[in-house]
């Protein structure tokens, strides 16, 4: 990580920099520079927890118990507090998710125009149910509510990327995109 | 509070007070005596403001305030019972109610949780809710603690407690919202020796003991002030009675002793205090055997052996015994004219409550270790070693002996015990006479920082049994020394009168805070 990055964006890098490794090693090498520059954007280590966690699950792709000890160990916070907020913020993944997490808008207006046939297409092409990640590992799908997009229903975010205007002939081309 | 610190005039549903800087208006109002329904607020505890219960209306405020954290402003004026603040209560208890699963009639705060009181008191009669009811479930958090996360309100009482009292954190809310429940981080158990304390300040039925789950409905107990006799701190208690049984005891909070905890040790020891082979009648050994006699009888018996001043007769004294009934002991052993008299203290590890630096599960597991000692008892290791080779005449008093060998006091002359429990070595004492627990009659003990502090009776003592300064004094009447105490009153005054380390305690100032040797001694001090 070169010293172009400010510390105000470090944290908001786009993820998966890396492949998700749930052993992947905490914040070394690069990851160590931009750990070290949220920490200096605080006044201390407990109003970084928000940023580390982000790029603790960036790493492993979601955050298990050892990775929050060892987030609470770097930040001199309590496991247990570590947990609670980690459980308090749903974008946190308190279970391992697969490679894309598909998250489908079922905010009123993606509702209103069909965002359930989505819902129930996607979970056809992955064969998995809501939540549930698919059995090689690739796809959890789940819903979510408003995303932020709602001129343009159904509205669907596969990791970072935000897919606008899905319909469920859509579904198809998408997930040719993700394999 | 000190006088320097300036004072703020406030009015609370039109009612004048004055209050220092600082204070909040739930703190205010308390003082007129209104009090502002409150679930997250604790007074031992700092307030985080979450469960919006204790919204009141100021005047002025563009909304509602929060009362446990608001401080006060001169001249503020505060409804806590209009339209608005009611409103604004209304809506916190419907929101509560919303996903509580309603099981009052099989949970253990019923009759004692807030959630009821004030449902019943702001509430509406039917739910405007029609959707189903999330389902969190249970869980089990020590191994005498069980966690209802339906029931719960997440006033994170529990989390602060352990947090800022305990100071280990191991609890925290996990999720949010309607999710939103207690929990660790591990699925194993935790254990804390203070763990306790959670469920008291848990003001719904979400937290409970184990132990006392589904035994009686809590409006089904007697409550008793009375003092913690399972280690020298003292801490002031309410024990739940029912049946003639200690069902559970809770903390009576006193800032100078044990503010609003306690210890589990002490919990668990006096649940079923007392229980055991209890001696229930006077006793004489009569050729060999020993007979159930009344109390005449058996009074005129000690007095006999009293009489005759038995030179070098020993005494075992108990630190268990309330400061009434070791004067009592100490009046009969000077009359006799026997040696000193021993005690004994049992011990076991401390621990602590670094929120609460005063408070300590205190390694002399006794009640009232310095009042024997001010008595002039004197502790011994090993009290058995202490009167070992003894032939003449001994008396135990409250002290069950209940290591000491088969062929205990086989040598002795004459035995004389009184307690409460009969045990393989009491069975040898030619003259048993029944005596009282604690819990039984009234008196005082006086703890490790000699604060001398009074319990009250809580249970009916078994049969005959009677608190010895009762049997003691009358035996002493008897000899011609000295009046029956018909009330530990009595005893304990003419004990300040004779111990310069009581002087200017009284029964009555003691009250139920309790006052301390060392003030006395140092007001006494003062007037001399």
């Amino acid at each position: 990580m070169s010293e172009s990055i400010h510390p105000a964006v470090c944290s908001a890098q786009p993820s998966q920099r890396a492949d998700k490794n749930p052993d992947a090693p905490l914040f070394e090498g690069a990851y160590k520079e931009r750990f070290d520059h949220i920490l200096s954007r605080y006044p201390n280590k407990r109003a970084a927890l928000l940023p580390v966690l982000n790029m603790a699950q960036e790493l492993r792709g979601w955050l298990s118990p050892a990775t929050i000890t060892r987030v609470a160990e770097l930040l001199e916070l309590t496991p247990d507090y570590v947990r609670s907020v980690a459980s308090f913020y749903t974008m946190f993944q308190l279970r391992p998710v697969g490679r894309h997490l598909i998250q489908v808008c079922i905010g009123i207006g993606c509702d209103l125009c069909g965002a359930e046939e989505v819902v129930e297409d996607l979970l056809e092409a992955t064969g998995t149910r809501i939540g549930e990640t698919s059995r090689d590992g690739k796809y959890t799908v789940v819903e979510v509510e408003c995303l932020g997009a709602c001129g343009f229903p159904t509205v669907v975010q596969v990791n970072d990327k935000v897919y606008e205007n899905v319909k469920p002939e859509d579904v198809e081309g998408l997930m040719k995109e993700l394999d | 509070m000190n006088e320097t610190s300036p004072v703020l005039n406030v009015t609370i549903d039109g009612i004048q007070v004055s209050v220092p800087k600082g204070a909040t208006i739930l703190e205010a109002a308390e003082r007129v005596g209104v009090v502002i329904p409150r679930y997250c607020y604790h007074p031992g505890l700092s307030a985080p403001a979450v469960c919006r219960m204790c919204l009141v209306e100021v005047d002025g405020a563009p909304k509602p305030l929060p009362s446990c954290v608001q401080q006060v402003q001169d001249g503020m004026v505060v409804h806590t019972a209009s339209a608005e603040a009611r409103k604004a209560r209304r809506a916190a208890v419907e929101f509560l109610l919303v996903n509580h699963p309603l099981d009052c009639p099989i949970c253990d705060a019923a009759g004692q949780c807030e959630l009821q009181d004030y449902a019943f008191e702001t509430g509406q009669l039917r739910t405007r809710n029609i959707e189903p009811k999330a389902v969190l479930g249970r869980d089990k958090l020590t191994p005498d603690i069980l966690y209802f996360a339906d029931r719960c309100v997440l006033c994170t009482r529990c989390v602060r407690f352990m947090d800022e009292i305990a100071q280990e954190p191991v609890l925290q809310v996990i999720q949010r919202g309607h999710k939103g429940y207690i929990d660790t981080m591990t699925d194993e158990l935790f254990e804390h020796p203070f763990s306790m304390n959670i469920v008291d300040v848990c003001p719904v039925g979400a937290l409970v003991n184990e132990d006392f789950l589904f035994k009686p409905r809590a409006w089904d107990l007697d409550q008793t002030p009375s003092i913690c006799p399972g280690c020298s701190q003292g801490c002031n208690v309410l024990l739940g009675t029912k049946e003639n049984r200690v069902l559970r005891a809770k903390p009576r909070p006193n800032n100078e002793v044990n503010s609003y905890w306690m210890c589990d040790h002490g919990r668990q020891a006096l649940v079923n205090w007392g229980a055991g082979d209890r001696i229930e009648v006077p006793m004489i050994r009569e050729s060999g055997r020993l007979a159930p006699t009344d109390w005449p009888q058996a009074l005129a018996a000690l007095s006999r052996t009293l009489e005759a001043r038995p030179a070098g007769a020993r005494a075992i004294v108990s630190a268990g015994a309330s400061n009434e009934s070791l004067y009592i002991a100490r009046k009969l052993a000077d009359k006799v004219g026997f040696k000193g008299g021993v005690f004994r203290v049992e011990t076991g590890p401390e621990a602590g409550l670094p929120g609460f630096p005063k408070l300590r599960l205190r390694a002399e597991r006794a009640p009232n270790v310095r009042g024997a000692e001010l008595l002039g008892f004197r502790r011994s290791a090993d009290v058995l070693e202490a009167i070992r080779g003894h032939k003449g005449v001994l008396i135990v008093l409250e002290d069950a002996l209940i290591d000491a060998p088969e062929d205990f006091g086989v040598e002795l002359e004459m035995f004389i015990y009184v307690g409460t429990h009969m045990s393989p070595a009491a069975r040898r004492a030619d003259i048993i006479l029944p005596s009282t627990t604690f819990a039984e009659a009234e008196g005082s003990f006086t703890n490790v920082e000699g604060r001398v502090q009074r319990f009250a009776q809580a249970l009916h003592p078994p049969g005959l049994a009677r608190p010895l300064w009762l049997t003691g004094s009358t035996a002493l009447a008897g000899l011609g020394a000295g009046a029956v105490y018909r009330t530990a009153a009595a005893a304990f005054d003419a004990l300040v009168g004779e111990f310069g380390e009581f002087q200017g305690l009284s029964y009555a100032k003691l009250g139920l805070g309790g006052a301390s040797v060392a003030e006395a001694e140092s007001s006494a001090a003062n007037v001399s």
